[in-house]
């Protein structure tokens, strides 16, 4: 006999953890246990403080899990919390024109909306208006824009292009400026989803267990019951943890309702290892795999024309300030020459990690080998004057599953963090020739007045993605896509895709928000049909709130520790002569 | 869908003819050994005489060197021995030896000692026609080899890839030194990284002020 829930959630990333918190609002407003719901998360759980500021492998080997498929390497996050951990909290709203683009990609008929019609901008509006209030998002002031992002926004300004601050899901208050959130912030500034949806929603008294990782999925005859969720339990603590199932850790629950929010590299395995016990569902399952679009260059400025050309007091802090805090729209909006679907592309100043130093060439023409030798090296020490980008273009989303991975997303060869994706992911000529556009169009923009070296990305094959989608798409009917525009499987009465895997394009901007925002979509849904699945009704009046913030355990530096969030009056008195240093400057 | 269109042909030749640094990143360097393992069980047994030809360690030093070309050192960053002749010192600054590159090839978790012996082999029968082992070579017929080694054509490329990943995941990460700064790590003290910053920054990291036309009001496009 299974251990039973009322509903169980299987991920603890955006769609995980949104939907566990409104679930969790539910249940109290209904004077309902929220104990009943249970979300189940592979990785395991961190304090801050367990974070470190460091790329030593065993860190790394910790936090992340990298899977290689054909065509694609895909990171992805692996704790409580998922992806929230190691994003770069960049949290923007997808443009318009997204949610009307028609691909014209084999089976999708020559003029197909990607997105089901009732999913548009304006419908999406205040789904995300509902996230920017929980995940706490504020626009950086040009005080508060990192130096390597204000010299992107200086550039183009030279080249008579715009440039926007990007909003972020960070504390200014708990923020400083140390570039250190793509191995997770020790300062508990960034705000990831432990301390808001995921806390607020433990605080309401659900439960939450780690170290769970779910392999398949099937009916319940034993009505209200549906779903009978298999587990096992994974051995991921300790110094030498082999990440791999812990012999005899199987499981298995039974739940009213599930929602399946593992990601767009683990729903999809989840459900095609389910296939023969839910014969109904969509062959589309595993299918329609996309890159968000990513694509990233370098540039290597001249200190020298920093100074002559855009007239700042030169450059060399790459590594202060946050990862990512401007970005222009000029290729999106605005030119004739990116009007149509798959010519746009944002693109976006970001900092990835020092040990992207060689995921480009030199930039110096020499005919020396482009990615080793001295040349490089000279490169590599010169790295303190260099900017990253983030190119986020219109491509199509081609990859699939080729077959079913045996237990999480793939096959994992050893302890390590690697695993073999049993997917491929070629480039259509569309996903090719935008990411063309995007390379020239940097390319033009530092070149003139000479400001500085274009580095492309090089020794590079197929894509290099830190932002999955799709696998279980949504779409009208069976036949195209595996969801509805509420996550609901088709076939399947409360059995629900909320993640990344429901998204059916690239987003032209950092998916994260836009994620969240149809995960608050779908999460309304569900909440709203509570009763017919044998949760409680929604009482009247019921209306979502915000997540309380839950930061825990952090390290305070000294210039912020004598009142809490407040800076010292040492730091009061240094921040304010900064401040007249840059005024004067300015 | 292409896989090889003409059109195209410039960026695709680019996406196509290298997996290197994309799986070179950290997390990536150990498929790449296991990938590349699998190349080495097809070239078959090495052949001992090769594989030893110059002592491995120094030799494996001898090629982490032609990818990161560093200074002339005794130690490495972690105090290790460095091999008189491994190090060609054509560059003034630190570079992936010092860094600690074979110790990382050493790494359990690299998993490159069981592709070490393949791929010393190969690397000693490209030197051996230029007049020496790799050890004994001079700066530029490393680089010779080392060009025709992760050449496109050569089909054991997989297995230099793995190899040369190993040199950048320890200059550019520090990936096996328990101190992220540049006091003790060279890769970060040659690329101006000062590592851990467990205050952070409270001044320098802005230029304070605007710096562009803005295009939207709040950050997003309508």
């Amino acid at each position: 006999m299974p251990d039973r829930c009322d509903v169980c959630i299987v991920g603890t990333g955006f769609g995980g953890s949104i939907s566990a918190f409104r679930l969790a609002e539910l249940y109290r407003a209904a004077g309902v246990d929220p104990g009943a719901i249970v979300v189940l998360e592979r990785g395991r759980r961190y304090k801050h403080t367990e974070f470190r500021q460091s790329m030593h492998i065993d860190h790394l080997s910790n936090v992340y899990n990298l899977i290689q498929g054909q065509g694609a390497q895909v990171v992805v996050a692996n704790a409580v919390g998922g992806g929230s951990n190691l994003y770069l909290a960049a949290s923007l709203r997808a443009p318009s024109e997204i949610f009307n683009r028609r691909d014209r990609r084999p089976g999708d008929g020559p003029d197909r909306r990607m997105w089901p019609d009732v999913i548009a901008r304006t419908s999406l509006d205040p789904y995300y208006a509902r996230v920017e209030a929980g995940l706490r998002i504020s626009r950086p002031t040009w005080a508060q824009v990192s130096k390597s992002g204000g010299l992107w926004a200086a550039t183009l300004q030279a080249a008579g292009h715009t440039c926007d601050r990007v909003p972020l899901a960070i504390s200014p208050d708990r923020c400083v400026n140390a570039k250190w959130c793509h191995t997770g912030c020790i300062f508990g500034a960034k705000n990831t989803l432990p301390t808001n949806y995921l806390g607020a929603a433990e605080r309401f008294g659900v439960q939450l267990r780690a170290n769970v990782q779910v392999s398949q999925v099937r009916q319940s005859q034993a009505r209200p019951y549906r779903y009978i969720v298999a587990a096992e339990r994974m051995d991921n603590e300790g110094d030498h943890p082999s990440r791999a199932p812990v012999a005899g850790g199987g499981f298995e629950l039974e739940c009213k309702a599930l929602v399946l929010a593992a990601g767009a590299m683990g729903t999809p395995p989840i459900l095609m290892r389910s296939q023969s016990a839910l014969p109904s569902l969509s062959s589309e399952v595993g299918k329609h795999l996309g890159s968000n679009g990513d694509h990233v260059a370098a540039v290597e400025y001249d200190p020298k024309k920093v100074r002559d050309v855009l007239g700042l007091p030169g450059y060399a802090d790459f590594y202060k300030g946050k990862p990512i805090t401007t970005m222009t729209y000029d290729y999106y909006a605005g030119r004739s020459a990116n009007e149509f679907d798959g010519t746009r592309f944002t693109l976006q100043e970001i900092f990835l990690s020092a040990l992207t130093n060689f995921l480009y060439d030199h930039g110096r023409g020499t005919g020396e080998p482009s990615f080793w030798g001295l040349e490089k090296k000279h490169a590599i020490a010169h790295w303190a004057n260099r900017i990253e980008l983030l190119a986020m273009v219109e491509d199509t989303n081609d990859g699939q599953f080729f077959a079913v991975p045996p237990s999480g997303g793939g096959v994992r060869p050893n302890p390590g963090p690697v695993t073999v994706g049993l997917f491929n992911y070629a480039f259509s000529e569309q996903s090719l020739r935008v990411r063309e556009a995007a390379e020239a169009a940097i390319r033009q923009i530092v070149e003139r007045g000479r400001l500085g070296r274009f580095m492309k990305l090089t020794e590079t094959r197929g894509a290099y993605v830190a932002h999955p989608l799709g696998g279980c798409r949504m779409a009208t009917s069976p036949d195209l896509g595996v969801v509805d525009d509420s996550g609901s499987v088709f076939g399947y009465e409360g059995l629900y895709c909320i993640d990344s895997s429901i998204v059916p394009t690239s987003l032209g901007v950092n998916p994260s928000l836009t994620i969240a925002a149809l995960s608050e979509r779908c999460a309304d849904a569900l909440v709203g049909r509570g009763a017919s699945l044998g949760l409680p009704a929604r009482p009247p009046g019921f209306a979502p709130g915000v997540p309380d913030e839950v930061i825990g355990e952090r390290v305070v530096p000294a210039l912020l520790r004598d009142g809490g969030s407040t800076p010292s009056r040492r730091g009061q008195r240094r921040r304010g002569r900064h401040r007249r240093r840059s005024q004067r400057r300015s | 869908m292409i896989a090889g269109g003409a059109e195209h042909g410039k960026l695709l030749a680019e996406c196509s003819r290298r997996d290197f640094v994309r799986r070179a990143s950290l997390l990536g360097l150990g498929l790449l050994v296991a990938e590349a393992l699998e190349v080495a069980r097809l070239m078959g047994a090495p052949e001992p005489a090769l594989a030893q030809a110059g002592g491995n360690d120094a030799t494996l030093q001898a090629f982490a060197d032609t990818m990161i070309p560093g200074r002339r050192a005794a130690t490495t960053d972690l105090g290790a021995a460095i091999d008189p002749s491994a190090i060609a010192g054509v560059d003034e600054l630190p570079g992936a030896v010092e860094a600690d590159a074979l110790a990382l090839f050493h790494h359990p978790e690299i998993g490159f000692d069981a592709l070490e012996p393949v791929f010393l082999t190969e690397l000693e029968s490209r030197s051996l026609p230029l007049g020496a082992n790799f050890l004994s070579l001079d700066f530029g017929h490393r680089v010779q080899v080392a060009l025709a080694g992760l050449d496109f054509s050569n089909s054991t490329r997989v297995v230099w890839e793995a190899a040369a990943a190993v040199p950048f995941t320890a200059f550019c990460a520090a990936a096996i030194n328990p101190n992220q700064t540049a006091a003790k790590a060279s890769g970060y003290r040659v690329m101006g990284l000062p590592g851990e910053a467990p205050n952070g920054y409270q001044r320098d990291f802005s230029y304070g002020r605007r710096l562009s036309r803005e295009r939207t009001t709040s950050g997003s496009l309508p």
